[in-house]
């Protein structure tokens, strides 16, 4: 089942019980974020929230914590509602060696029934726009796709960019917007600020499940967002061209703001409480002057709370980051079994791999600091066996517990890059970073004592199914 | 860049007590709130907000924001030197 716009998966989510309404009129601010702050507190099976009553607008409607549990990432993928962590990951996976699916160009976007350009754009006019944490410096706009293009390759496609990237809203035709210098748009960004240009971007909100996944996923350089997105959803992903900049943008979003990343231009921005649980502090960052603003009639507004995690974008972004992860370690080591980067977009890696002689497992744990993704996150790299699940916490405890020797398990690397936002960083952007070798050691490694590990009885597997009967008789 | 439309209301910024504050939005349900912003620092809040968010007294310690915080803050990314020629 592949959704074309946000309103068809919210209807599916409402059909499984995963979307609540809530009916009351409730205040723009704290409600709304401490509404979506709730929501991402009560676990795997959290819903989407639908607010259309808001306290001074007059038909604002506002979905919240949309991708926000296990459950709505699975509906979002078309699988069953209750399907395991680790199911929907090895999903995603298999999916995934489908890309390249190449997008369906559709005419009449629904964004072309109403349009705001030059004096007219005015963001608050079309956006509810409302703030999430105490400390914000304002009003955002944090679940957006951003497209932009290379300004050096303007024709090629897969360069071009679809991401996520957090947008203050700082006046009526005025964004600030934090590139990550990881991340393509910075690329982008670069090379127009050398030529002296400004950056054309589209910026596309509300959409269709997967778009808000492929945006945030860490893709290479040169892979076409669009491309992942039909691969992921099994269907070619349905594109528009933007009437302003001539960019290929979502079909279905609900809003498409148009105009440029003004270049050498800097402004104070923030701070915002960020994925990592911790302001990001204020810093003097790129501005977005919009000139077109296009939408759906009564468009939904989409938006997510970011905070202390697990929080939406959590679920939003854990199982993308395992994914390029894994592929790219299996290239050059096929031994390794499976990623979970899950934690707070992969700061902390869990590697479960077989060794094929001393050493090799520290050399995973590098390698995977060295990836693309690793590089910017990655700070943390726990390497376990290949029968320890790097998605059960305890059992990756236990690797810890029992099969580290701080002596010889530790490859402690100084200088490395990190994001800016780790408040661990210093200065920010740069980091030790941290091999935990928790495998068992193999010849010619000899330190330890593990010749003797205690077994599941053979006769266990049988009793598994035997006591699963009786329970579910009760 | 097109000309601000700002309007000035007599108001402190409550995160840097600068007192050149402009109206960004007015509720379309006339009189229940306005969207206020700080001329110097940038920072916005809706009048309805609780006064931690709004008013200078309350606002806590943490959060507040100098002249020298905003002269001080990093750019993120650095303007990159012009290509030759451009
Ligand atoms: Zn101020």
């Amino acid at each position: 089942m592949a959704y074309d716009d946000l309103r068809s998966f919210l209807t599916a989510l409402d059909e499984q019980g995963q979307l609540l309404h809530v009916a009351e009129q409730v205040m723009p601010e704290p409600d709304l974020g401490a509404a979506a702050n709730a929501a991402s507190r009560l676990g795997s099976g959290a819903p989407a929230l639908y607010f259309d009553d808001i306290a001074g607008f007059t038909s604002a409607r506002v979905a919240l914590n949309v991708h926000g549990s296990w459950a709505n990432h699975a509906v979002a993928m078309g699988m069953p509602a209750t399907t395991s962590t680790r199911e929907q990951v090895e999903e995603f996976v298999r999916r995934w060696e489908d890309f390249p699916v190449p997008p369906e160009r559709r005419a009449d976007p629904p964004f072309a029934e109403n349009a705001l350009e030059g004096d007219e754009v005015d963001l608050f006019s079309v956006l509810p726009l409302f703030r999430l944490n105490d400390g914000d410096g304002g009003f955002y706009v944090d679940k957006a796709a951003v497209v932009s293009r290379d300004p050096q390759a303007p024709d090629d496609f897969g360069k071009q960019n679809v991401g996520v990237y957090r947008m203050q809203v700082k006046g009526r035709d005025r964004l600030g917007l934090q590139p990550v210098p990881m991340h393509d748009i910075a690329l982008h960004l670069d090379e127009a600020e050398r030529a002296g240009e400004d950056l054309p971007v589209a910026i596309a909100l509300g959409n269709d499940p997967m778009i808000s996944i492929v945006a945030g996923t860490p893709l290479a350089y040169d892979q076409s967002e669009y491309e992942m997105a039909g691969a992921l959803r099994g269907a070619p992903a349905p594109i528009a061209t933007a009437p302003l900049t001539g960019f290929d943008v979502p079909w279905g979003c609900e809003v498409l703001l148009e105009g440029v990343v003004e270049g050498r231009e800097r402004e104070i921005e923030g701070p915002f409480g960020e994925f990592t649980g911790h302001y990001s502090g204020g810093r003097s960052m790129p501005v977005v002057r919009v000139d077109r603003i296009s939408y759906r009639t009564d468009p939904v507004f989409e938006s997510l709370y970011l905070g202390m995690p697990w929080t939406e974008v959590d679920h939003l972004i854990g199982p993308a980051t395992c994914v390029p992860l894994y592929q790219q370690l299996k290239e050059a080591f096929p031994e390794v079994r499976a990623v979970n980067a899950m934690y707070t977009h992969g700061l902390l890696a869990i590697v479960s791999t077989a060794k094929r002689y001393g050493g090799f497992a520290k050399a995973v744990g590098l390698r995977t600091m060295t990836t693309p993704h690793g590089l910017g996150y990655c700070k943390l790299v726990i390497v376990v066996d290949e029968d320890v699940d790097p998605f059960d916490l305890p059992q990756v405890m236990w690797a810890l517990s029992t099969k580290v020797n701080p002596a010889g398990d530790l490859v402690n690397l100084p200088g490395m890059s990190v994001l800016e936002l780790d408040p661990g960083s210093q200065p920010p952007g740069i980091s030790n970073k941290l091999v935990i070798d928790a495998t068992t050691p193999v010849a010619p490694d000899a330190r330890g004592h593990y010749s003797q590990p205690v077994a599941d009885l053979p006769e266990a597997a049988a009793w598994v199914g035997k006591l699963q009967e009786l329970m579910s008789r009760k | 860049m097109t000309a601000p439309r700002k309007e000035e209301v007599a108001m402190m910024c409550p995160r840097c007590a600068w007192q050149e504050v402009r109206r960004l939005a007015v509720s379309p349900v006339a009189g229940v709130w306005e969207v206020l912003q700080c001329a110097r620092c940038l920072y916005a809040w809706r009048t309805t907000e609780p006064d931690r968010r709004t008013r200078r007294e309350s606002y806590p310690q943490a959060f507040r924001m100098t002249r020298a915080d905003i002269d001080a803050a990093r750019e993120l990314p650095a303007v990159p030197p012009l290509r030759e020629g451009a």
